[in-house]
């Protein structure tokens, strides 16, 4: 298990640049006995982490069963559905994440924020580095 | 314990891929599998043992306000 881990910001191709850099990691999420493992966004401006439909589907969450709710973001309304009984593993820390399924996501399909990872670790962004920390709390 | 991880360069992974999804060995070092969906791509790599990871290819990613 990784207490501390200091990351470089991953390079992404972009539109009007050709490289962007974002801070990105290594999540596997659990729901049931499906298993999914991708890279999220760390997005210390989003309340809430949020993963795409596709990736609901690839767990095998029904999330057009879940009733619809409306939250807002910098362009305006989307619609999300909660998700409960969600375990994520993250350099080897597995808990409990309150996280939600959004519609029409693009470009990142998965994202973490405040409602959730920040409430498992604290984070250090040192954007003149380009390098971000996470240091897991010691919940025990 | 400390530990200092190494960046991922999706530049480099993503460069021949269209749009789709891309599964990535776990030291992020090469694409292992690829598909136009994610369950077209997790359906490829259902015989492989290691851990791999998933993420959209294609995509462009600047001017992102979150």
């Amino acid at each position: 298990m990784v207490d501390i881990v200091t990351t470089k910001y991953s390079p992404l191709p972009g539109v009007t640049s050709s490289i962007i850099l974002v801070p990105l990691i290594p999540v596997t999420l659990i729901y049931g006995i499906r298993e999914f493992s991708g890279l999220a966004l760390v997005d210390s401006g989003a309340t809430g982490g949020l993963i795409s439909t596709v990736i609901a589907e690839d767990l095998g969450i029904e999330w057009d069963n879940i009733p619809v709710r409306y939250g807002g973001c910098i362009g305006g309304l989307f619609r999300f559905r909660p998700i409960e009984n969600l375990k994520v593993e993250i350099y080897g820390h597995t808990f409990q994440l309150r996280l939600a399924i959004g519609e029409g996501l693009s470009p990142y399909k998965f994202v973490l924020g405040q409602a959730d990872l920040f409430h498992q670790a604290k984070i250090t962004f040192e954007e003149y580095k380009k390098q971000f920390t996470i240091e897991f709390r010691k919940l025990n | 314990m400390f530990v200092m991880e190494k960046k991922i360069n999706f530049v480099k992974l993503l460069k021949n891929y269209r749009k789709g999804w891309v599964a990535i060995s776990a030291d992020f070092k090469r694409v292992v599998f690829s598909g136009k969906t994610l369950a077209s791509t997790r359906k490829k790599a259902k015989d492989y043992k290691d851990k791999l990871y998933y993420f959209p290819s294609g995509e462009k990613y600047s001017d992102f306000f979150g």
